[in-house]
């Protein structure tokens, strides 16, 4: 029986990976393969069983990854590799498809297939517009992360495949973890949203005591988290950053470009706070205020704390 | 030392029309240098600044591409290759092959700089595949790189950390946008880039399609999001009870 490969270098992805690859079986007539490279990971979901590479070293960059899963798919002619569209998981993608030489879908979601060939749902121009893209098998995609729940962890028969030593020039000789993020934005009710409009640093801890009033959390625009480095990268909203869906999002100082409209436009409600009354976020709202936040912030925490009394 | 820098002339998101079933109108639809690509021109600039040599801007696109082309040489590189062929009937895999061929041509190169992503489609692929095909060890996402002697140490941002690698000269590198600040082109800048030397190439000539079957683009339509766009006036007090009293209603305000 043909299959689906499912990789990816984080565990909490490739079971999401997995219930994206369950559609795409079942369309192609095929079975669900986890593949682990160098050493199994007890807790990754695999409907068909697992696949374990032999060979390459369990610290696996990229490079490595996409070797091994090339030359083990020269052999076992899986249909098509899906990984995450993380950083890691797009590099990999792409890799194994020039080596493979055939297509690569980037960032997709609602897949589907029949015998011949595959489908998705992507964001283009900003999201401004979602085109279906599809590719003949043999392929590669990467699954857009947040698009899928995620599968639980399974048991099943464990498949080994030597794949033999693989070398990456590139050599790892640090790793630095960045700042965690407090909160899990994908799960909160209440996303009090800050951009450029914060004038500096100083001033964020008045915009998370709002949102922790709100029972929420707090996010941003990619410059505060990307070019600023005033919050964790995984704050960010957007094209590049993570997509949510909360009850009440509230933009503070976000002008509206489309990549940030991206994130967080199936969110319930959404209010904005903005001293330009051009800017494009209002086009995005439910409700908006032309102001200052400087002054709107302190007044809504005023107006919460007097219903709360 | 020899830079070669892959920018894309991408769809400008911000005037792109739909027309009356939600489908976007990509006929003369104006284009602009892909926001990240400026980035990857700076730093190939910066690195031609410290090592001297020669900075070569790389686009595959229609005769439009060149403009992003002259943008870059304005900023300060020396000379624009445009491959003619439409990218957006295009997917990553033949764009990287276009590039691969094109820089293979006029190389060898020590750098191969890209941006992480292009603002229009965003795949992230192109970077990793041109790596792939020109057969250079690659390092993607990048906010650092320092050359010396014949090795480079980069940064490479990753979601939940910051990795450290080296990697040998020659390679490929794909950059994001906090690596730096691109510069303006002055107007005299501007003026003088029209000098500077343009050779073109044909896309399907330097790497022809083969066996090869592209990813293919079905039908594409937007999701117009539907919001009651309420305008709340008054004092910031004012306002912002308002604003409280609307969200309470909506019931997503506890
Ligand atoms: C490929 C690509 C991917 C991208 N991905 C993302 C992404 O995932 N997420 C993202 O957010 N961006 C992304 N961007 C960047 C995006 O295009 C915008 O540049 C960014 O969203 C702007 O952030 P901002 O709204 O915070 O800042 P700005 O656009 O600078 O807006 C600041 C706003 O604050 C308002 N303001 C100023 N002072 C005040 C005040 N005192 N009170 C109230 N309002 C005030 C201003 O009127 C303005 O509207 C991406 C860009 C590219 C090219
Ligand atoms: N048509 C193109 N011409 C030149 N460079 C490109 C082209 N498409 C992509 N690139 C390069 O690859 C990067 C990533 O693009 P993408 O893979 O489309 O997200 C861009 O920032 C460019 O550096």
């Amino acid at each position: 029986m043909k299959s689906v490969w499912v990789y990816s270098e984080s565990e909490s992805v490739s079971n999401e990976v997995a219930s994206a690859a369950v559609g795409v079986a079942e369309g192609a007539g095929a079975m669900v393969q986890v593949v682990d490279i160098g050493a199994s990971r007890p807790g990754a979901f695999s409907p068909g069983g697992k696949l374990l590479l032999k060979g390459p070293h369990p610290d696996i960059t990229p490079a490595l990854a996409a070797e091994a899963l090339a030359r083990a798919a020269r052999e076992l002619q899986p249909l098509v590799l899906l990984t995450g569209a993380t950083r890691t998981g797009r590099e990999i993608a792409a890799r194994f498809a020039a080596k493979m030489r055939v297509g690569c879908m980037a960032e997709v979601a609602n897949l589907s297939a029949d015998g011949a060939s595959f489908s998705g749902d992507r964001n283009v121009f900003a999201g401004k517009v979602v085109a279906r893209v599809s590719c003949q098998f043999p392929a590669a995609a990467t699954v857009k992360v947040g698009s899928y729940p995620k599968m639980a962890a399974g048991e099943g028969v464990v498949q080994e495949k030597e794949v033999g030593e693989v070398s990456d020039p590139v050599r790892v000789v640090g790793r630095e973890k960045k700042a965690a993020g407090a909160v899990d934005l994908k799960s909160a009710k209440v996303i009090v949203s800050a951009g450029r409009g914060v004038k500096k640093k100083e001033d964020l801890p008045m915009l998370e005591e709002l949102a922790s009033e709100m029972h929420g959390a707090l996010g941003c625009s990619r410059p505060l988290s990307a070019d600023l480095g005033w919050l964790p990268e995984e704050h960010h909203i957007g094209l590049t950053g993570v997509t949510v869906k909360p009850d009440l999002y509230l933009a503070v100082g976000i002008s509206g470009q489309l990549q940030h409209v991206a994130g967080m436009k199936d969110s319930k409600v959404v209010a904005s706070i903005n001293t330009d009354k051009d800017a494009p976020i209002f086009q995005a709202s439910d409700y908006g205020i032309v102001g200052d936040l400087y002054q709107l912030v302190p007044a809504l925490r005023k107006a919460l704390a007097s219903r709360a009394r | 030392m020899k830079i070669a820098v892959c920018v894309k002339h991408a769809v400008d998101e911000t005037e792109l029309k739909l027309d009356a079933n939600g489908s976007p109108v990509l006929a003369g639809a104006p284009g602009k240098m892909s926001s990240f690509d400026k980035n990857a021109v700076e730093e190939g600039l910066r690195l031609k600044a410290k090592h001297q040599g020669e900075v070569v801007v790389f686009v595959v696109g229609t005769a439009d591409s060149k403009k992003s082309l002259k943008e870059a040489l304005a900023m300060g590189a020396d000379r624009g290759v445009l491959v003619t062929s439409d990218p957006l009937s295009l997917d990553s895999f033949r764009v990287a092959s276009m590039l691969a061929a094109a820089i293979r041509m006029s190389g060898p190169y020590d750098v191969v700089i890209c941006s992480e992503g292009s603002s229009d489609t965003y795949t992230g692929q192109v970077p990793p595949m041109l790596a792939e095909f020109l057969g250079l060890p690659y390092v993607g996402y990048a906010k650092k790189i320092g050359v010396e002697g014949g090795a480079a140490k980069l940064e490479r941002s990753l979601e939940d950390s910051v990795e450290s690698v080296e990697a040998p000269v020659p390679f490929a590198v794909s950059v994001v946008s906090e690596i730096n600040e691109p510069r303006y082109p002055t107007l005299i800048q501007i003026m003088q880039a029209g000098k500077k030397p343009i050779e073109e190439l044909v896309g399907d000539q330097v790497a022809p399609l083969g066996d090869y079957s592209q990813v293919g683009v079905k039908s594409m339509s937007s999701q117009p999001s539907v919001r009651k766009h309420v305008m709340i006036g008054g004092t910031p007090d004012e306002a912002a009870a308002k604003l409280v009293e609307a969200l309470v209603k909506e019931g997503v305000l506890k």
